[in-house]
């Protein structure tokens, strides 16, 4: 541990930093409950939904397609992670590494290519259904 | 301001969360938690590379992180995928429920 | 940054590879068609193989500090797309009768190949790392296939956690010696790792060899071995007894030999390995004797197998162990794809299960009676008989035991002793199953004129290959000098 005096100052910003935060909050919750005025009612103990009257329990059963969904978000943003690293680097890398990149992304647009074609993205009912159809037309 | 910091102290404390994630996956049979703590594990390991990266003044620390980010993610995504297949044969996520081989 | 023609060339096999994985994969997405979707990865596959060659015209070259490419890179290499290949020609035949999608397998196994090429040529923990990543994540997929058996859903379970565990261990082992060496490449830390046996870069070695350990079922760490072989479509069984695991051996080879020699010289960890050996040739053969499953006999032979793997890396030295652990991991690849090969042929994926019981087998030699051959011949190379290849590997394990002048030296020769001795009782009770006369149930019947078929033909080149090294060893022994010369260096 050094204790030059600019650690001193670093570590002296933060705490100050960190007692404004107590302070505002504190502030925030305090401030209403000393001057706003009360009322209780039934109604008030409702789930409030921009003046909708919500419907229905909220444990919903979605449908598994939404998962499949939510996996290639996680997949391709990590992917893209992989393009960050490179355009913080992209006047050392030079040519070559622009190719590799090129590469990188062409193998990622062939893997879209591939989701696209088995199906994996048409998850509108009605773009299953006509896929349906089709299939069944054909055979 | 990362100089203040000793490595030690990074080290352990990827040290502590990588043995909280070790015994999660082995006490939890819940296969949800177990995806969780192995993610828990993984993490640490990643937050240990970032802390030596940091301490040799390299990129490469970082750059293993993507590598370990990336493999969580591989992995999230073929375990999810496991979850709904047990969840769809026996209506539970308990492990044991699944285990039938022995020996 | 420079990347000349050379380096290119060295790197082919896996460029060509990773291109095949690529190309299946719009293949499928263009039209799917079995046949044609096989045929544009068999080809690829092939073309990969046929590159070895041409790689090795341009000798030693280290390209990037990733990837090292030299004889010991291309012959293993070489094994592992020829293990990968023979996979995918199972798996043809075998899971025409799937209901589902049938060609993703191959784009797996393609992909799980180039892991395993990148495993061999890795000389860096960061390509260590995503070789094996490559080619875990693609066989959870693949154990997990045909997910209609419930078994394979379990199996699939147990490899996920196990296998996902293993590698966080590896992964923190990794970034503490990381911490202290401040190096991913092996070269730099080898030297350091004798000089400089911190506890912190010991625990961190120590977790490394665990998590390698892991993913070779060694005997402390084997306890998913048997039920993700039972669990896994028999070509994946092959593809993970051979392919797989030649590539993670390769790495541990390539470290512990070759680069980090250090790591050896510490009493702590060479003791703990060779506890490991001891302890992974007993439990393989003793628990092998209890199963009915030819599936988790497999497995559990495959255990023991990797034990002796161990003690001749343990004894061998840099020349004769690296000779020595080429020759005996061929032998054990051909061996290993002929038995797993008869169990595909006579298995549909589209059964509720393969047939692997030991009761399918029963009087198999009165119904097909060149399948119950070719499964005679590879048990027989299995348990180490004279005249099959099996002698020759155990030959090399014993001799690099023999010439161990220490205790350890001794006690591992008794432990192959007495597991070889246990190994031939339980491979020939499956012999016996297959010739014991009124059979039993005819419910797995393999199909007529599977000889005709590419995977009964490559069955039957496996099993001749296991006759052929066990009569003529010369050819295999100036075979693996490619692997020794990185050795002699």
């Amino acid at each position: 541990m050094t204790s030059s005096p600019e650690a001193v100052s670093q570590f002296l910003s933060i705490a100050a930093y960190m007692g404004g935060l107590c302070f505002l909050l504190a502030f925030m919750l305090g401030i209403p409950r000393l001057l706003g005025g009360k009322a209780w009612g039934r109604a008030k103990n409702d789930p409030f939904e921009s003046g909708v009257v919500s419907q229905g329990g909220a444990r919903l059963r979605f449908p598994a397609k939404f998962y499949l969904v939510a996996m290639f978000f996680v997949i391709f943003d990590a992917e893209a992670l992989y393009l960050y690293a490179w355009s913080v680097s992209v006047r050392e890398s030079g040519w070559v590494g622009f190719f590799e990149a090129v590469t990188f992304i062409l193998i990622l647009l062939a893997g879209l290519v591939y989701l696209v074609r088995i199906g994996a993205l048409d998850w509108a009912p009605e773009q299953l259904r006509r896929r349906r159809e089709r299939e069944q037309q054909h055979n | 301001m990362l100089e203040a910091i000793p490595m030690e102290h990074g080290l352990a404390l990827a040290g502590v969360l990588f043995s909280l994630g070790l015994a999660g996956v082995l006490i939890r049979r819940n296969l949800l938690f177990i995806l969780m703590s192995i993610e828990i594990m993984m993490n640490s390991a990643g937050l240990a590379f970032v802390v030596a990266g940091s301490r040799w003044h390299q990129p490469d620390g970082q750059i293993m992180f993507i590598f370990v980010l990336t493999l969580a993610a591989a992995e999230a995504a073929i375990g999810l995928a496991l979850v709904l297949q047990l969840y769809h044969r026996y209506h539970s996520l308990d492990v044991d429920a699944a285990s039938e081989m022995r020996g | 940054m420079t990347f000349t023609v050379q380096q290119f060339q060295a790197l082919l096999p896996l460029v060509i590879t990773c291109a095949t994985s690529v190309l299946v994969m719009l293949s499928i997405a263009w039209r799917r068609h079995h046949a044609f979707n096989t045929l544009v990865c068999m080809l690829g596959l092939n073309a990969a193989l046929v590159s070895v060659y041409f790689a090795a015209q341009v000798g030693p070259q280290a390209v990037t500090p990733l990837f090292i490419v030299d004889g010991y890179s291309l012959f293993f290499t070489g094994l592992i797309l020829a293990a990968g290949l023979a996979s995918v020609t199972l798996i043809n035949t075998y899971i025409d009768s799937f209901k589902y999608n049938r060609e993703e397998m191959y784009l797996l196994m393609t992909i799980a190949t180039a892991g395993g090429i990148v495993m061999a040529s890795a000389h860096h923990f960061a390509s260590l790392f995503i070789g094996l990543e490559l080619l875990s994540v693609s066989l959870f997929g693949l154990v997990g296939y045909s997910f209609h058996r419930p078994r394979a859903l379990e199996a699939a379970i147990k490899y996920l956690v196990l296998s996902a565990t293993a590698s966080a261990v590896l992964l923190f082992g990794i970034a503490l010696i990381y911490s202290q060496f401040g190096s991913l490449a092996f070269s730099e830390i080898g030297p350091q790792l004798h000089e400089d046996a911190r506890p912190i870069v010991l625990i961190g070695l120590a977790m490394l060899l665990i998590g390698l350990a892991f993913k070779l079922s060694l005997a402390p760490f084997h306890l998913w071995t048997p039920d993700v072989y039972e669990g896994a479509p028999a070509p994946v069984g092959a593809f993970l007894a051979t392919a797989a695991k030649v590539a993670v051996f390769a790495v541990t080879v390539r470290f512990l030999l070759l680069e980090a020699i250090g790591a050896l010289q510490i009493p702590a960890i060479f003791h703990t390995l060779a506890a490991i050996a001891i302890a992974s040739i007993l439990v393989g053969n003793l628990l092998a004797l209890r199963q009915n499953n030819i599936k988790r006999i497999l497995g559990y032979s495959s255990i023991a197998h990797f034990g002796y793997l161990l003690v001749l890396l343990l004894t061998g030295g840099p020349v004769f162990g690296v000779e020595g652990f080429a020759a005996y991991l061929t032998i054990y690849v051909v061996t290993s794809l002929s038995s797993f090969g008869v169990v595909t042929l006579m298995s549909k994926c589209g059964q509720d299960r393969d047939a692997d019981q030991l009761h399918d087998l029963r009087g198999l030699f009165w119904r097909r009676p060149y399948l119950a051959t070719l499964m005679t011949v590879s048990l027989l190379s299995l348990g180490g008989i004279p005249l099959t290849a099996g002698f020759i590997g155990k030959f090399y394990v014993i001799v690099a035991a023999m010439t161990f002048q220490s205790s350890w030296g001794w006690a591992m020769l008794a432990a192959i002793v007495a597991g070889s001795a246990v190994g031939i009782y339980f491979y020939l009770r499956v012999m016996v199953n297959l010739y014991l006369a009124k059979p039993g149930m005819h419910k797995f019947e393999a199909q007529l004129g599977w000889g005709q078929h590419t995977s009964g033909l490559m069955v039957l080149c496996a099993s001749a290959l296991v006759v052929y090294i066990g009569v003529y060893p010369e050819t295999l022994m100036q075979l693996v000098q490619i692997a020794k010369a990185a050795g002699v260096q």
